[in-house]
């Protein structure tokens, strides 16, 4: 079969990205503009401040993914853009951008779930990830659990009941003074810390469902904090890493028991959250026990990128899975 | 010399294809499907009704802004997207410029007015002596009171004894602003009341016959305001 060039733009959220990815597989170009350091000094992402940064940026990331890969516009075969979950007015500067570019190109448009593309970037680095498996989707907006038996053929068996992982890390470091993004923030806070000293829920760990619930953890450590800021203890530090503690013991545990219940031996991780350091590795060692495999991104493709959805857009390229121009945007769209 | 017009700056989405002076097609929907859904087979439809393709377009034309924030920016990115695909150049017009483009001739002071929500209006004042919308003042975003203020003031220094007003921002204040305004106000009929992309395309075509292109890579909408969050923050541009 012929080679297939893929463009990939993803809006969702803060990250302006397109990327080139050939076969589902070979990254050609990875261009990515963050706006973190302008939602910083808001202590959030601010969605009309992300809008007016797509808009303004997104044809100059479209432009270098291609002088980056080497590429004419006329030498890509599709275009692929995040439709859902996202910002709705971050999703539709993509969304609408890429609909004109397949357009003017007479190029098929597809359409891709942010999430969906996530998972998809653990294939883009891994060859040889075998079904089925379990994955572990954790982000800004989701904690799940899937059951997978191929790439876009999977059921949902857990998710959170309120707050996501990452919105938990993000709420509490603003609490805390950390900063925005939490995940960083927190994990660079509990690297001075000491987990233990203290001792904040393992929510649902009792549980013998795949459920998680985060708000409640990110209650009792506020108390705590409050708890310790008028015993005239501030080592917000230690209070981080037991935090953190807390709420990765919960992802991994359930994620292993994930794999023990449906039998699977290969454990995928997936989004924003992939990233921690603390996950990583926690959730590596319990795997090495039980001998699984346990597979995540390299940290470039854990956070928002556009190469994941070019890679995931590769599969409906061959199976004919096209978006109409009157695609819309589905901002709320939460289920995988 | 083709040139395709696209408007999404408000509630109304507008196509139009015209060769030099002559409309050749025109499409107006003012009703509320989001303009995401409409806008590009609206394009398509367009073209392929007068057997055209993308490529035998000279240049594309945008309504800028002022104007729905969401609305101007599905608009400039789909422009971006046609733009760097076909390698057609741009022309931004102000949204208050083409809706003044409505009234040709006349000596009264032409008011477009747009529904900025917020109890405010975006407006500027016009002359349209000559055919062509000549700007009189700054665009701005101001109260409806303020508004009437201002365009009396206008009238006064510029001997103009009527004022039109026309413009989706009309609507929620015309009893305030019949009260402020008395009898020197004139409404536009509902033919001219809303932006036409017919009208976006007329005013393109000086620039493009210039060859005056915007830049499309770091083009952006003329928002007029700050964000909510940008003024909390209480400074100017990020
Ligand atoms: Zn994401």
């Amino acid at each position: 079969m012929k080679d297939v060039f893929i463009l990939g733009i993803e809006t969702s959220c803060d990250e302006t990205a397109a990327s080139i990815v050939k076969n589902g597989r070979q990254i050609l170009s990875n261009v990515i503009n963050s706006q973190v350091a302008i939602h910083q000094q808001f202590g959030g992402v601010v969605p009309e401040v992300a809008s007016r940064k797509h808009i303004e940026n997104i044809a100059v990331v479209v432009n270098t993914a291609f002088l980056e890969a080497g590429l004419s516009h006329e030498e890509i075969d599709a275009v692929a853009v995040t439709t859902m979950p996202g910002l709705v007015g971050a999703l539709l500067v993509g969304l609408s951008f890429a609909k004109a570019f397949a357009y003017g190109l007479n190029r098929p448009l597809i359409a891709v779930n942010h999430l969906q593309g996530h998972i998809y970037a653990n294939f883009l680095e891994h060859g040889n990830i075998e079904f089925p498996a379990v994955c572990l989707v954790v982000s800004g907006g989701h904690t799940s659990l899937l059951y997978m038996k191929g790439i876009s053929d999977y059921e949902l068996i857990g998710s959170t009941k309120d707050d996501a992982a990452g919105e938990a890390f993000d709420k509490v470091a603003r609490f805390l003074g950390l900063g925005y993004p939490g995940g960083p923030a927190i994990q660079k806070a509990a690297d001075q810390g000491q987990a233990g000293l203290y001792h904040l829920p393992r929510v649902f760990l009792d549980r013998n469902d795949f459920e998680f619930s985060f708000s409640g953890l990110k209650t009792a450590a506020m108390n705590l904090w409050r708890k310790m800021e008028k015993s005239g203890n501030n080592r917000v530090e230690d209070l981080a890493a037991e935090f953190q503690a807390a709420l990765v013991e919960v992802l991994v545990e359930k994620t292993i028991r994930a794999a023990n219940k449906y039998g699977v031996e290969n454990i995928l991780l997936a989004g924003g959250v992939a990233a921690n350091r603390d996950l990583r590795t926690r959730l590596g060692e319990s795997a090495r026990q039980r001998q699984l495999n346990l597979y995540f991104p390299s940290l470039l493709l854990c956070t928002d990128n556009a190469a994941m959805i070019a890679g995931k857009a590769y599969h409906d390229y061959v199976n004919g899975h096209f978006a109409p121009l009157n695609t819309n945007a589905q901002p709320s769209l939460f289920s995988l | 010399m083709l040139i395709l017009a696209i408007d999404s700056a408000t509630p109304v989405a507008g196509i139009a294809l015209l060769d030099e002076e002559k409309l050749i097609r025109e499409e107006f929907i003012n009703y509320k499907k989001t303009h995401s859904e409409t806008l590009m087979p609206m394009v398509d439809q367009l073209l392929r009704d007068c057997e055209r393709s993308l490529q035998d377009v000279t240049a594309l034309a945008i309504t800028i802004g002022p104007g729905s924030f969401t609305g101007l920016r599905i608009g400039l990115a789909a422009i971006k997207g046609l733009s760097l695909a076909a390698g057609i150049p741009v022309v931004g017009i102000s949204t208050l410029d083409v809706l003044a483009h409505n009234i040709a001739f006349g000596d009264a002071l032409v008011c477009p007015l747009l529904n900025a929500r917020k109890q405010e209006v975006y407006t500027a004042f016009y002359d349209n002596y000559n055919y062509y919308p000549h700007r009189l003042s700054e665009e701005m975003a101001c109260s409806p009171q303020e508004f009437t203020y201002i365009a009396l003031e206008k009238a006064q220094e510029l001997g103009k004894s009527r004022i039109i007003l026309l413009g989706d921002g009309y609507y929620p204040y015309s009893e305030l602003f019949a009260d402020h305004l008395g009898d020197k106000m004139l409404v536009a009929p509902s033919h001219l009341m809303l932006t036409r992309a017919s009208a976006l395309g007329s005013l393109a075509l000086e620039r493009v016959i210039r060859r005056d292109f915007d830049e499309i890579l770091t083009m952006r909408p003329r928002y007029i305001r700050l964000s909510e969050a940008e003024n909390k923050l209480g400074r100017g541009e990020l």
